[in-house]
Order: structure tokens, then C-alpha cells, then sequence
């Protein structure tokens, strides 16, 4: 009996704590493997999706879906020729003209619940009746409604962190008060580690994090100079199958394969 | 539509009750118990409404009754509890408390007083299929 797929909620307390490297990175890693996926841009208020896939103009935005003016088939761009297997990538992108982004931050509390309704429903729709193994929903950081929407909808949270003070503080907060009032499986993706790269500074980041966040974490992500050099225009899991973020990021997948 | 005279109400409904499992009489076993369990059940939906009404007072519950979406922040500051049964009848759409009692792990006599509680605070809507009792969330403008 095949097994049903999974809604992923990549979330963080923090902006720039790598949330779009990690969702775009997993979802074409999952791709790669042969599994069918979902990207969708949460980020209502900064998308970043459709310029980082280089996708100029979509005929329909995930916005167009939670207003209710059209089904997810519209929406879903496939992109599945830019990995190279018999994986399926399909992308809904978040419309960044600024008239969109002022009119998602101005929605009203019936809106956002029939919003959650619209999220809730692609378990039907994409993981159900299409059959397709993953849905990752790249978010907004804190706690926006869109955000906190996307945590309700989701089976497993990725919470990117990095060691700053006030985002150890912030997402410790977080997993208390929100990921635990929800029941949510949350597991932790700590990145821009210096110097993470010996046995023994990982062994005493894992214990540091255990103690501090008391969940799993489920990947270290070092410094790496040529993510900052790449300007957020490569997908290192399919332009950089050697470099050590993809070997990171292809752990993480099978990781949460089995899980 | 909810009265606001319980204890009439109650009262009524009682005699209905007593009324209606004396017409049975006479038919099977089985039904007059199944007949009889369907209108205890009514029984105490009503004495929850009751319950409710004689802790926050009519006025509170007429105003929740008619506005009070289910959003995330609202689900956020509900007790522990009646999030757990929220939650669930949010990922199911549409439920009997027996299918909620069924994800949540606990009691079906338990989430039946949870899901009423919830209409009352005018969360979830309430409608009967013959026997059944169907909880769920008012998503879209009724026309």
C-alpha cells in the first residue's frame, strides 16, 4: 500500500536564517530521488520563489487559490525538466507585485480561516488524488498568519535557526508557545555554523542544541562562502551534486523519508 | 435555533422523551433502545447548552453564536483541550464525534461535549443526518 505523502512546513523566527535555501534545495532533492513534490511560496510579504526559479510571469499565483478565484492545477508550474530524473517538481509561486503584497497583509481573520481551509484541502488534492509524495511550504519568518496557517496545514516542521542570540531566544519561544500548542512534529535545521566542519565542533553543536531546544535537529549547515557568493541564483542539489550543502541536504531527505 | 428559556425547554423535552419511548412500545427491542439512546443523546446536548449558558450568561453566547471564525489565533489562544478537538475537526472538514474521538485518542463522550461546546461559542456549525451529528467549520458565506 503506497504511503501517504507529507505536508512540510520550512518555517524560522528570524528572516535570512536560509529557510528558501533549504525549502527550493529539499524539494529538488526529493525530486532527484524520483519522488513527486510540491513547492509552494508562502512568503506573501517578500516572495522570493519565482525570481529565484527564474520564472518571470505565472498565469496564476498561490494568491489567485486562497482568494478562492481559481483551483491549485492553475497555480502549479512544473518544473520538473530542470532536475534530471523521473522526479516531479511542481511550483506555486506568491505574486511579488507590490499591489499583491499590500493586499495579503490587509486580509481579515474570516479570510485567513478560509485561507487554512484552501491549505488543508491540498492534502486532498495534491497528496490524495495526485498521488504525490511531498508538499513543502516555503514561509514567511514569525508569526504571520500565513506562517502560522502553514504550521496548522503541515505534518512536519523544519525550523531554520542560526546561533544568533536573538533568534536562539525567538525560536526557543517559538517551539514552546506555538509548534507544542499545535502538537506539531518540529525538527531543527540549524545553519551558518562557523568552522563545522571537524567531528568534534558538530558533536558539541548537537549537544548545545539538545540542551537548548530540546527537539531533534535535523541537519548542521556550515558557513559556506560560495552560498553568499551565488547571490540566491544557483540550486546547489542539481548545479552542485558535489558540493557539501547538497551531500547535507540529500542526508536530511532521506532523513525525513523515513520518518 | 437555540432557546433561551432551558429549563422549559428541558422540561419539554423530557416529557417528549417519555412521550415518544411509550409510541415505541410495542416495536423491537432493539429499536425502542436505539430510540431511546438517540434522545439522551439529545437530552445532553441540551443540558450542555445549559451548562454553558449558566456560566458566561445569555448575552456572551447570542454574540459568539453569530460571529467567531475559527483562525489560527483563535485556535492559538483556546485552552489545551478544546484546541485538540478544534484541530482535529479543522483536518477533517466535516465529523461525528465519534471520528473526532477517533484522531484525538480520547472519549467520544468526551468530544461530543467539546464539539457542543465549540458551537456554542460559535466556532463549529452543527447539523443532524437522521441519527448522526456532523460537526464542521463555516468556511464560506452562506448564501
Amino acid at each position: 500500500m503506497r504511503r501517504l505523502g507529507k505536508i512540510i512546513a520550512v518555517h524560522s523566527y528570524k528572516g535570512g536564517t536560509g529557510k528558501t535555501l533549504l525549502s527550493v534545495n529539499l524539494a529538488a532533492t526529493f525530486a532527484k530521488h524520483g519522488k513527486k513534490v510540491c513547492l509552494f511560496d508562502l512568503d506573501f510579504r517578500a516572495p522570493s520563489l519565482a525570481t529565484l526559479l527564474k520564472v518571470g510571469k505565472a498565469d496564476h499565483w498561490l494568491n489567485d487559490y486562497l482568494n478562492g478565484t481559481c483551483e491549485i492545477d492553475k497555480v502549479l508550474v512544473d518544473l520538473s525538466d530542470r532536475v534530471h530524473n523521473k522526479g516531479k517538481l511542481l511550483v506555486g509561486f506568491a505574486n511579488p507585485a507590490t499591489e499583491a503584497i499590500r493586499g495579503m497583509s490587509a486580509k481579515d481573520r474570516k479570510w485567513e480561516m478560509r485561507a487554512l481551509g484552501r491549505l488543508l484541502a491540498l492534502k486532498n488534492s495534491i497528496l490524495n488524488d495526485k498521488s504525490f509524495d511531498y508538499i513543502i511550504f516555503d514561509t514567511s519568518p514569525g508569526l504571520q498568519y500565513s506562517s502560522i496557517n502553514a504550521i496548522v496545514s503541515a505534518d512536519l516542521v523544519l525550523v531554520a535557526t542560526t546561533f544568533d542570540k536573538s533568534d536562539v531566544d525567538g525560536t526557543r519561544r517559538m517551539l514552546r508557545e506555538l509548534y507544542d500548542l499545535f502538537e506539531k512534529k518540529t525538527e531543527i535545521v540549524l545553519n551558518k555554523i562557523p568552522e563545522a566542519s571537524s567531528k568534534t565542533r558538530k558533536d558539541e553543536v548537537q549537544a548545545k542544541i539538545r540542551d537548548v531546544y530540546k527537539v531533534p535537529l535535523l541537519g548542521l549547515i556550515p558557513c559556506f562562502c560560495d552560498i553568499l557568493r551565488a547571490e540566491g541564483d544557483i540550486i546547489f542539489a542539481e548545479e552542485r551534486p558535489d558540493h557539501p550543502l547538497t551531500k547535507i541536504v540529500d542526508q536530511m531527505a532521506n532523513e525525513i523519508d523515513h520518518m | 435555533m437555540l432557546s433561551y428559556l432551558p429549563y422549559c425547554t428541558h422540561v419539554k423535552l423530557i416529557e417528549e422523551t417519555v412521550v415518544s419511548s411509550q409510541e415505541l412500545i410495542g416495536r423491537k427491542p432493539l429499536q425502542v433502545l436505539e430510540k431511546i439512546r438517540e434522545n439522551l443523546e439529545r437530552l445532553n446536548e441540551k443540558m450542555e447548552i445549559m451548562i454553558e449558558l449558566q456560566k458566561h450568561g445569555k448575552k456572551d453566547i447570542q454574540q459568539s453564536l453569530t460571529d467567531a471564525p475559527l483562525d489560527v489565533m483563535t485556535l492559538l489562544s483556546m485552552p489545551d483541550h478544546l484546541r485538540k478537538t478544534a484541530m482535529a475537526a479543522c483536518r477533517l472538514g466535516r465529523a461525528t464525534a465519534d471520528e473526532i474521538a477517533e484522531q484525538t485518542h480520547r472519549a467520544r463522550a468526551v468530544e461530543s461535549a467539546y464539539l457542543n461546546q465549540l458551537v456554542i461559542m460559535g466556532h463549529l456549525k452543527k447539523e443532524r443526518k437522521g441519527r448522526k451529528a456532523y460537526f464542521f467549520v463555516e468556511r464560506e458565506s452562506p448564501r
